[in-house]
């Protein structure tokens, strides 16, 4: 209140809002192990739910992609103009799987890295 | 770490920097007196307040690196307390209303820890939410009227208006020269 000037009201009220300090009684502790907590849930929860998705999605996703060959034999050849579209340039299950794994190391790293 | 030597401002900077529990924790044990104090004055209730007090240092962890070091740390941190405090009302208010509907009309009021009414009570029960905030925020924690506008997002004229309106309050309700109380 540096700014005002203080009347004798004024003084009379801060005297009167005045308060004892009040002791710490181990509040600064549950506030910190309360963060260091928070701290934790956040380091884990992505990988977590990383290993968590892996686990359910796995084998779906497996079978998907071992049944992506078959797809594209079952689309009638002349669909396919074969001289003009590169099927043998088209992606193999593996090199999805691959790609798909890379993706999501580089992205639990940053994270991490952030952390 | 947090020595007790080290400014405000630097422990602040070691936090955002590192992450560090520890110089936080420096900065809480500085400043929980005055945190919970404005609280416990704001609610009336001592176990309420230290509740929020604790969730106001949790958003305060969270958001340190938005201060920006313009104004004392404390007015910061009074401003994230305030806001904690007004964020708790408008769900209670919430919690309450349902009450009331589940209760077909009753007066859906949390029931609060009884504790003996002080003088202080009594003088802050007259004013208004707002106006209770803005004069234990000027009289018991000291901040000046810029800091204050600063913690209640309000302009400096009418952080002065509703002092002297909390003033005028008091002053019809109660004797303030007669009044003995330390």
């Amino acid at each position: 209140m540096a700014e005002r000037i203080k009347d004798a009201e004024d003084r009379k009220l801060e005297e009167m809002f005045r308060s004892q300090p009040i002791a710490d009684d181990g509040f600064t502790v549950r506030v910190v192990s309360r963060v260091r907590r928070q701290i934790w849930v956040r380091r884990l929860s992505l990988p977590v739910a990383i290993a968590a998705g892996a686990l359910v999605g796995l084998k779906p996703l497996l079978q998907v992609a071992g049944a992506v060959p078959q797809l594209i034999g079952l689309i009638p050849v002349d669909m396919l103009k074969l001289d003009a579209l590169p099927v043998g340039g088209l992606p193999q299950a593996s090199t999805l799987l691959i790609g798909a794994s890379i993706v999501m190391a580089i992205m639990m790293a940053g994270r991490l890295l952030e952390e | 770490m947090g020595a007790p030597g080290v400014g405000d401002n630097e422990l602040v900077a070691q936090v955002v920097a590192q992450q560090d529990p520890k110089a936080f924790g420096e900065l809480v044990r500085r400043h929980q007196s005055q945190v919970r104090g404005f609280l416990r004055k704001l609610t009336r209730d001592i176990a309420l307040a230290d509740d929020l007090a604790q969730d106001a240092f949790l958003h305060a962890w969270d958001k340190l690196h938005t201060f920006s070091g313009q104004g004392t740390f404390i007015g910061w941190l009074l401003k994230v307390a305030y806001t904690t405090f007004l964020q708790s009302k408008r769900k209670s208010n919430r919690y309450n209303e349902i009450l009331s509907e589940i209760n077909h009309g009753g007066d859906g009021h949390a029931v609060h820890d009884v504790h003996e009414v002080s003088d202080l009570d009594r003088l802050l029960s007259v004013l208004t939410d707002e106006e209770r905030a803005i004069m234990i925020l000027s009289y018991a924690c000291g901040l000046s009227h810029r800091e204050i506008g600063d913690a209640a997002n309000l302009p400096v004229g009418t952080v002065k208006s509703i002092i002297f309106r909390g003033k005028e309050k008091i002053r019809d309700n109660f004797d303030i020269e007669d009044h003995q109380y330390g």
